[in-house]
């Protein structure tokens, strides 16, 4: 299940255990600084059709286009609204560069390898597990590592490739 | 006549694709060496390029390069068809890098504007002797073959240049005085002083730097000197740095034949194998040198300079004197007819696609970032006059225009060049097939990415070739019909919905459905399937698959199965595809398909709800706004409008995306009348914004393939919006 040692292939060492967090749905999540590659305010997006739900769209980053992900929408919640706050964590996973839409960004920190706990193992209605690799406790709070590579792979093609 | 069709643009291209060729083709002999194994793969690789090479040479009448090519082609033609257990691979490697040096230093030649004119008559026979041994290899039974005991190919290869009519080769001759020190040094300088001053030259001994011991062989033999020149007897002297203790130059003129004789035996027969002129040998020479008979006005250091006469020629003993009559019973070296275009080596550079793509994402990012400069509101909200900043803006916005019409247009080549090409294809082989051929070009102007260009060529080559060779039918069937004597190929360009046709159509006999099918059956292709089941189309796109010719007889221009799966590839590399269709006794037409991937093309930009998509202009025939009563609605719901008395099915591309936003009412939104291959259809959009050039990008790999679009673009507001392919959507309607 754990997986950290893939993300940590190409690291600098300034960048390992460095975090990037962010709020979506109340909770907060982490993701490895390593794959994110900047954060841009909400520009215009253009919706796709045809496309899974939280796939909201493309934008233009820089003449560049890329899709964007809602990470509420991709645990399974309802999407808000979109104001000032929303952000986009622009990440290169697997050379594939998706951006994140993730209500609000708190802030980048280091997490040591032992503060990590691996999740519950009992599988949850919420959708959230199979993208969590990792569960961080600190003084009150809880932060949630996210592995990029399940946030951006498709699970339903997954779900086939498990039955076959 | 043959000399008109190579123009400077073709040397260049040639020159070009050959060098990336070679590069390719060395890389795969590193990777092979490395593995250790010949793969499959690289086995097609190897023989498509030394086919490619082969091709353009030739068109470019460079036959060395042709006949070496030619050769390894056979080499790779015969491990691809029989695959051969046990080859060696690192001879085979050898022979490749053999091929490759010599065609790079021809290349280096025509480079510099001099004549590709080195022999590649011993590394054919190493190709040769090689494939024999192959073949032998495998007839006696896959006995393993020890790597050691392997022939050693000529390792070394002398290209010699300069063997053309017009080009003088002479033998100097310096003596030493016995008493000289450091005659191998002294030699040296005048060698060294002439290499700059002639087109070519060799000396022997040969390494009189190296090797202190050559100066006893200097002061017994003298010092020899070949060289080829334009220049007279008078020159080349005068072009020598004589020194001291010279104690007598001679010069003589000699045949192309016996320099290059010299220069491929001379350095393995070492130094004491030469003789001193004086010594006679048959005038074996096809063109026995003029007469030199002038006395060279310049003075020696000491001592006259003679000039031998022609007769009297140089001439090493034992094997060199074999290799002479050996190689003058051979043609000489194809003569220069006319000078050839120099062609300047930084016509050309290769950038990375990534890289153009970045500087057009940039170029888009700051034509969206000046409109908000001039249009921002902190200058244009309080209402103020601002004249200076005016001019300035719209100085700006030429900038701007320009260069972003500069980055677009470093991309977009037309296709004349490429197309021109062909005609010298059609001249060359339709002579020396014996076919009367006519080639029609239409709509060469026909613009399209450089990086679609370099892939298109060769393919292209592969199909007029292959009609000329397989379509078009020889003189004696042709008369049998009711067709003009003269074969006709037509080569067309057009721009067709946002993508690039490139037609290759001849009115030949038509591709023979039996005969492809058996062949199919024969390496068993068809499989399972049942025979009857095929359609036409199917079975001719058998003749796509590697290894696959119809035609019993190798020719030097196609009949391989070379052809076909290679020009699927290539064009398949750029996204593209190619139909094939053909009517028995009318001829075939190949038609390549290259997508917009790459190309710029004018667009409709529509609106639906909040969404905008463009629709390719050149798809579009009209606009229309109807009233309700113009609607159809069939029972089962399908709807279509009637047009000046024409019916057209109706899209709403609101249900066909299921989009959220968007007008219901038909008489609130607009109608784009599209057509496709002869498929029309109607297809509803709220409202229509503009006319755009756009730039085609693709979607991101992340979102899956979508029906009925085929990329996206940025507008000139920074908006995204997607380009819609009429004919994928038109084809779900059927």
């Amino acid at each position: 299940m754990v997986e950290e040692n893939n993300i940590w292939t190409e690291d600098e060492d300034t960048q390992r255990d460095k975090y990037m967090t962010f709020t979506a749905c109340g909770e907060n999540y982490g993701i490895s600084i390593s794959c994110v590659n900047e954060i841009v305010g909400l520009s215009k997006i253009a919706e796709v059709p045809e496309t899974a739900s939280y796939v909201r769209g493309l934008i233009n980053l820089r003449g560049k286009i890329i899709p964007v992900i809602d990470v509420r929408m991709r645990f399974g919640k309802e999407p808000l609204e979109y104001n000032d706050r929303t952000c986009v964590i622009v990440i290169t996973v697997n050379k594939t560069v998706v951006g994140l839409i993730v209500d609000k960004i708190a802030e980048v920190c280091t997490v040591e390898q032992d503060q990590i706990v691996p999740p519950p193992t009992v599988v949850n209605n919420s959708g959230q597990t199979r993208f969590i690799y990792g569960i961080v406790r600190s003084e009150d709070e809880v932060t949630m590592l996210i592995d990029p590579a399940r946030l951006i792979s498709d699970e339903d093609q997954e779900a086939l490739r498990n039955l076959a | 006549m043959a000399e008109a069709y190579i123009t400077e643009s073709m040397l260049d291209m040639f020159l070009y694709e050959s060098g990336q060729n070679l590069e390719q083709l060395e890389n795969l002999g590193i990777e092979c060496d490395k593995s250790g194994e010949l793969s499959e793969a690289s086995v097609n690789e190897i023989f498509r390029i030394m086919h490619t090479l082969k091709g353009s040479s030739g068109i470019m009448m460079y036959n060395d390069i042709t006949t070496c090519a030619h050769s390894l082609e056979d080499v790779f033609y015969y491990i691809r068809e029989s695959k051969p257990k046990n080859i060696p691979v690192s001879d085979v490697v050898a022979l490749v890098f053999d091929s490759c040096e010599f065609i790079n230093g021809e290349l280096d030649k025509i480079r510099d504007g001099g004549q590709p004119d080195g022999s590649s008559e011993a590394l054919v026979k190493a190709n040769k002797e090689f494939l024999e041994r192959l073949k032998k290899n495998i007839t006696d039974g896959g006995e393993k073959l020890p790597a050691d005991t392997r022939k050693k190919a000529p390792e070394k290869f002398y290209i010699a240049p300069a063997v053309s009519s017009d080009t003088n080769h002479y033998h100097i001759t310096i003596k030493y005085r016995s008493d000289t020190e450091m005659a191998n040094v002294r030699a040296y300088t005048a060698a060294f002083s002439l290499k700059n001053a002639v087109a070519d030259m060799y000396y022997i001994p040969e390494d009189i730097i190296a090797d202190e011991n050559t100066a006893e062989a200097i002061l017994a033999d003298g010092f020899h000197i070949y060289v080829s020149d334009k220049g007279s007897e008078e020159d080349v002297m005068r072009s020598i740095n004589q020194g001291s203790g010279i104690s007598n130059i001679e010069i003589e003129r000699i045949s192309a034949e016996e320099y290059l004789n010299g220069k491929q035996a001379g350095p393995g027969a070492g130094s004491g194998d030469i003789l001193l002129p004086g010594e006679q040998e048959e005038p074996a020479a096809k063109k026995p040198a003029k007469k030199a008979s002038k006395r060279s006005s310049k003075k020696a250091a000491e001592g006259d300079v003679i000039l031998a006469p022609a007769e009297e020629k140089p001439v090493s003993v034992g094997e060199m004197a074999k290799k002479a009559e050996e190689q003058t019973a051979k043609p000489a070296a194809p003569a220069s007819k006319a000078p050839m275009p120099t062609a300047s080596k930084q016509t050309f550079i290769s950038v990375n696609v990534s890289k153009m793509d970045e500087i057009m994402d940039l170029v888009g990012e700051l034509v969206i970032a000046e409109s908000v400069v001039v249009n921002n509101p902190d200058i244009t909200g309080i209402g103020l006059e601002l004249p200076n900043f005016q001019k300035a803006s719209a100085q700006l916005r030429k900038i701007i225009g320009d260069l972003q019409d500069v980055v677009m247009g470093m991309r977009m080549l037309p296709l004349a060049p490429t197309f021109q090409k062909m005609n010298r294809i059609v001249f060359d082989v339709s002579i020396k097939l014996g076919k009367d051929i006519d080639l029609e070009i239409i709509g060469e102007n026909t613009e399209v990415d450089k990086n679609i260009i370099e892939h298109i060529s060769d393919p292209l080559m592969h199909l007029v070739r292959n009609s000329i060779d397989h379509g078009i039918e020889t003189r004696e069937e042709r008369a049998k019909t009711t067709k003009s004597p003269r074969g006709k190929i037509t080569l067309e360009a057009r721009n067709e919905g946002g993508k690039v046709w490139i037609i290759v159509k001849d009115d030949g006999g038509g591709l023979n459905r039996d005969k492809i099918l058996a062949k199919a059956r024969a390496n068993g292709l068809i499989g399972n399937r049942n025979e009857k089941e095929l359609t036409d189309k199917e079975i001719y796109n058998f003749i796509t698959l590697p290894g696959f010719s119809t035609k019993e007889q190798v020719t030097e221009y196609s009949g391989r199965g070379v052809g076909m799966d290679v020009v699927v590839q290539s064009i398949q590399d750029v996204g593209g595809s190619l139909e094939i269709d053909s009517t028995p006794g009318f001829g075939s037409t190949m038609t390549i398909k290259i997508p917009l991937t790459l190309a710029i093309m004018k667009g409709i930009v529509a609106k639906i709800g909040s969404a905008s998509y463009v629709m390719p202009t050149g798809e579009i025939n009209e606009f229309v706004t109807i009233e309700k009563k113009d609607l159809l609605v069939e029972p089962e719901g399908r709807e279509s409008i009637i047009i000046r008395g024409e019916c057209y099915p109706v899209i709403r591309l609101k249900e066909f995306y299921h989009l959220k936003e968007g007008y219901d009412d038909v008489e609130l939104g607009t109608f784009i009348v599209v057509e496709y291959e002869g498929i029309k259809a109607a297809v509803f959009v709220d409202d229509l914004v503009s006319e755009q050039e756009i730039v085609v990008k693709p979607i991101p790999p992340y979102i899956k393939k979508i029906k009925g679009i085929s990329g996206c673009t940025q507008l000139g507001d920074g908006s995204i919006s997607l380009i819609l392919d009429v004919g994928s959507i038109l084809k779900g309607l059927e």
